[in-house]
């Protein structure tokens, strides 16, 4: 169940879209922040306040990427590895994090600290290789920045 | 008037339409696989792309609007081409399983495929993989054959609003699936079914038993589930139905279906079906020669006649019998046995909301079409969920409510609690207090129109505020308001009565109330009928009171016309209702008992003391397809066709009366014939050479169905009176029950669920159905479960004054705290064997709302 605060913010959001369908976005994004993933009881409860059916809802989510579907770390990191980032060697940095933390794109690390997730260009070309750490941004990575970076999130 | 040129072809027409509709109305076809007439138009698969001039770029013929002066063309070098290209796309990933796919034969991309090519797709990359999901137990899904048209979505959220399926993923990885990702949690409608153009949502029921093009038998009939009467299409091959589906274009349900009428028709060919007639011999029914049965029966009968005069008999009729059925029974319960002793399950509600109703506002006041509910602009539904009851009426308000039409419900409608009803849930025992608010509320806004004096007079004494609506109910006076302004508001409303009214204390007075509304807003009004011929079974006079064509039997104008035409007496004295018949088989008054395709010792309350009753009576005739509990208790039990095996017809409750077509042959009797053999050797002429001379007799004698042929009954759309006249103007004075006014608190009450799986005793035989919804349940809310710490699935025993079950629990979130929901389907499980009633003094229905019940918990 989500919690009153939760509740109350879902229906705020609710009140600035024209029907409860096209506030799907915003609220999903609620309670995978309150689950910590979308699962069935997230959908259950995005769908109970907002009358919007849950297959449905699970329709939409599953369309774009960064939602979370099944149970994550505490942080998140979000590597890119398009073109830019690549050619300055992302694909060295996803072996660096795979050798030294055991974090595979799309895996957990064993004790839930970190999740890893590929990123698609996040407009960082001009300081690739760059990435995300739940919301905030690094760029320019090298394997020691990154080694620093992560020490920052238990 | 509009001018387009396709193909060179100029066709002209009224209003604006789709090309692709121009097209078929013209009779050019344009191949299309996401389209379905039945669907909101989407334009995804592009199949029908066509060349319009001035447009620089191939059109959806689907989705874009002709406009005067459009030339299009349909078929062109570059339009095959594209066509031949989006179909090599498709087959990327479609398998080319159709040996072995049951879809193969009526596939439309295998059609497609066949009529513009490719032979061969040029991709050499592996196909999708997806495992056939066989997780639940009625539909197959093969998510390999997807081809992503939508069909199944468009349906499921669309037109029948149960919203159940999405498409999920992005790109190539996108396909249909339930929420779960494997069971469905669902309606079982099986609309998507219908839609799919390949084999990716399949039923499970007849897979792989046999080929479309084996089919050869294809009747059209009516589904013998409920009183919407759709149309389906029985497909059958060596005299079994390998499928049911629905009729798309001219019927009540225009291509939908639901749970029951879709996956319900097992039982015509299931193996507990009844053979041979049998006989009681020291206590144990035997098997007997039909000959053996039918004189014993005679020679019974006309003993107990004899020696206790026909009032000493009893009838009861069917509604699930068609009408010839009904007809021939009565007439030989009149004239043979010389008793107005007929009557029917319709007497549980059905037939005295229709009477009461119907004398104040004039008969056929209750027949209204169906699909207009879909134009009202508010849908008042009150006494019953219509979307399990009568699911395909209920799709007709879930159509109103998306035209933005307002629905306004009376307690907690599980089926259109997503279609934004405007609820108003009164506290237990105080539904009288709101109606009578809502009344007051509407006198003072609209005003009394001054047609009615009889109501008016009624209405003048009804006096509750908002304020004593929201003490007395628990309703909140703004929510009271809200409710009553909407209502008030619309202009064209229509009103949705359930049975729960008539069975509830102070029936009578409610529905006096809801008449009320009715008048003051000049509402149309619908009953909501669970059996396929509920009506039918009244108008065939299968009713104490009533002869055929609906016509009171006290009117001896009346009477003598019916004499005449059977030319035998008729008794003017009114015969016994159902529930008469049981108290005076309790008093030993009543000898001999005519049961045809009925179970009271099931589906009457209190079905103990029936039994028990019944038990007294010193002969039993029972007709019916399977041994029932009431068939265990028969003398002489005779084995009847079931609905697929007749030719026949049933009364809808909009009083369209339609043909039923016999799909199966099977060895037997119908039930008009067994009754027209029992006539003959009792020495009364009931012949008939078949259902159609029976109808014809029908036809003409009674006002109703006056001049009414088969042949055009088949035509559709026989809506009576046909050519009869109305009775108006013999409105007796407004009789009604308050009923006792109880004070609930801190108690439990066993209420009736009617569910959307299951009607009767005869869904229980259709093994999908029973898969769906596989044991009876007793339903609570979780404040009661807590209490017993009760969890869904915990076994509970459910206790009232005349017995108790045990029965696992499910937990809803939605019930009120006084209720333990119960249905009456299951063998031994059923509520009314739980249940006591009384009768509404006007209404003649039975009242089941105040068993108490006590609910523990069984410790495994």
């Amino acid at each position: 169940m989500l919690n009153e605060a939760a509740v109350k913010e879902l229906n705020e959001i609710r009140q600035k879209y024209p029907n409860a369908r096209a506030a799907l976005l915003p609220a999903l994004y609620i309670a995978q922040r309150e689950f910590g993933h979308l699962s069935p009881e997230a959908y259950e409860a995005v769908s109970e306040i907002l009358g919007v059916p849950k297959a449905i809802a699970r329709g939409v989510a599953t369309f774009y990427v960064m939602y979370k579907h099944k149970p994550m770390g505490r942080n998140i990191v979000q590597l890119c590895t398009n073109v830019s980032c690549m050619i300055l060697g992302a694909e060295k940095l996803v072996d660096f994090l795979k050798n030294k933390h055991g974090l595979e794109p799309g895996g957990t690390t064993s004790d839930g600290r970190f999740s890893m997730v590929i990123m698609e260009c996040i407009g960082a070309c001009g300081t690739a290789p760059a990435m995300l750490v739940n919301d905030d941004f690094y760029e320019n990575l090298t394997e020691k920045y990154i080694e620093e970076i992560l020490g920052k999130y238990k | 008037m509009i001018k387009v040129t396709i193909n060179g072809k100029e066709i002209e027409l009224e209003k604006p339409v789709t090309v692709l509709e121009a097209a078929r109305s013209a009779g050019i076809k344009i191949p299309t696989l996401c389209y379905h007439e039945q669907l909101e138009k989407y334009g995804g698969c592009r199949l029908c792309l066509v060349e319009v001039e001035k447009i620089p770029r191939l059109q959806t013929a689907c989705t874009l609007m002709v406009t005067d002066g459009m030339v299009v063309r349909t078929e062109t070098p570059q339009i095959a081409d594209v066509r031949r290209g989006i179909l090599e796309f498709l087959l990327i990933n479609h398998p080319l399983d159709c040996p072995y796919c049951d879809k193969a034969g009526e596939c439309e991309l295998q059609d497609l495929v066949e009529k513009y090519g490719p032979a061969k797709g040029r991709y050499k990359e592996k196909k999708r993989k997806a495992p056939e999901s066989l997780e639940d137990p009625v539909f197959v899904r093969n998510m390999e054959r997807c081809v992503m048209c939508t069909r199944c979505v468009r349906m499921c959220d669309g037109v029948q609003g149960a919203s159940a399926i999405a498409i999920i993923n992005r790109g190539g990885h996108s396909h249909m699936e339930p929420f779960s990702g494997g069971k469905y949690d669902c309606e079982y409608c099986g609309n998507c079914v219908s839609v799919c153009p390949v084999g990716a949502i399949m039923s499970r029921l007849h897979r792989h038993s046999y080929r479309p093009w084996q089919v050869k038998e294809k009747t059209e009939t009516i589904c013998p589930y409920c009183g919407v009467g759709c149309t389906v299409i029985a497909q059958v091959r060596d005299d079994s139905i390998k499928r049911v589906i629905p009729k798309i274009g001219s019927s009540v349900n225009n291509g939908m279906l639901c749970s029951r009428g879709r996956f319900g028709y097992e039982f015509v060919g299931s193996s507990e079906r009844l053979t041979s007639p049998m006989i009681k011999k020291n206590g144990v029914l035997e098997q007997a020669t039909w000959e053996e049965a039918i004189s014993l029966t005679a020679k019974r009968l006309g003993e107990i006649k004899n020696k206790y005069g026909g009032p000493s008999i009893a009838g009861i009729a069917s509604p699930r019998c068609t009408n010839e059925d009904n007809y021939v029974f009565q007439k030989f319960m009149r004239v043979a046995l010389g008793t107005n002793n007929i009557d029917s399950t319709a007497r549980t509600g059905y037939a005295g909301t229709q009477k009461f109703i119907e004398n104040i506002f004039g008969q056929g006041a209750t027949a209204n079409i169906i699909s207009g509910l879909s134009n009202s602009d508010s849908v008042l539904v009150i006494g019953g969920d219509p979307t399990a009851i009568n699911p395909i009426l209920g799709l007709q308000i879930r159509a109103c409510s998306r035209k933005g039409g307002n629905i306004l419900a009376i307690g907690h409608i599980k089926g259109l609690e997503k279609f934004n009803p405007v609820t108003v849930s009164p506290r237990f025992y105080t539904e009288t207090l709101l109606l009578e608010g809502i009344v007051s509320a509407l006198k003072n806004k609209k005003g009394l129109p001054g047609s009615i004096p009889a109501l008016e007079a009624k209405i003048k004494d009804i006096s509750t505020s908002a304020k004593e609506v929201e003490n007395g109910c628990g309703i909140a006076e703004k929510d009271f308001i809200r409710f009553t302004d909407t209502l008030s508001e619309s202009l064209t409303p229509s009103i949705v009565l359930g049975k729960d009214i008539a069975q509830s204390s102070g029936g009578s007075y409610k529905l006096m109330l809801i008449s009320a509304i009715n008048y003051l807003m000049n509402a149309r009004i619908y009953l909501l009928s669970e059996r396929a011929n509920e009506q039918g079974v009244l108008d065939m006079g299968c009713a104490p009171d009533l002869l055929p064509g609906y016509r009171p039997l006290s009117f001896a104008e009346f009477r003598k016309r019916y004499e005449n035409a059977w030319k035998s007496p008729i008794s003017e004295k009114p015969g016994l209702s159902i529930f008469e018949m049981v108290d005076s088989a309790k008093s030993n008054a009543l000898k001999a008992l005519y049961i045809m395709g009925e179970n009271p010792v099931f589906n009457l309350p209190n079905s103990k003391a029936v039994k028990a009753a019944l038990k007294n009576v010193e002969f039993i005739v029972v007709q019916d397809i399977f041994l029932t509990e009431t068939g265990k208790l028969a003398d002489v039990v005779f084995p009847a066709l079931s609905w697929a095996e007749k030719e026949g017809t049933f009364t809808n409750m909009e009083r369209r009366i339609q043909r039923l077509r016999k799909a199966v042959n099977r060895e037997g009797m119908e039930d008009w014939r067994i009754i027209s053999e029992v006539a003959k050797n009792m020495g009364v002429k009931l012949d008939y050479s078949g259902a159609e001379e029976i109808f014809q007799e029908i036809s003409r004698i009674s006002p109703l169905h006056r001049d009414l042929t088969y042949e055009e009954i088949g035509k559709g759309g026989a809506i009576y009176p046909y050519k009869g006249e109305p009775l108006r103007g013999v409105m007796e004075d407004i009789q009604m029950h308050k009923g006792s006014s109880v004070n609930p608190d801190g108690k439990l009450y066993l209420r009736l669920e009617r569910p959307l799986f299951h009607s009767g005793t005869l869904s229980t035989k259709a093994p999908a159905l029973v898969k769906i919804y596989p044991e009876a349940v007793a339903r609570v809310s979780p404040a009661v479960g807590e209490a017993l710490s009760l969890k869904s699935g915990d076994m509970a025993r459910v206790s009232t004054r005349t017995g108790s079950l045990e029965l696992p629990v499910n937990i809803d979130n939605k019930l009120d705290n006084l209720s333990v929901m119960l249905t009456n389907n299951f063998e031994d499980k059923g509520a009314f064997s739980l249940m006591e009633y009384t009768i509404d003094p006007v209404t003649k229905a039975p009242v089941i709302d105040a068993n108490e019940v006590k609910l523990e918990k069984v410790l495994a």
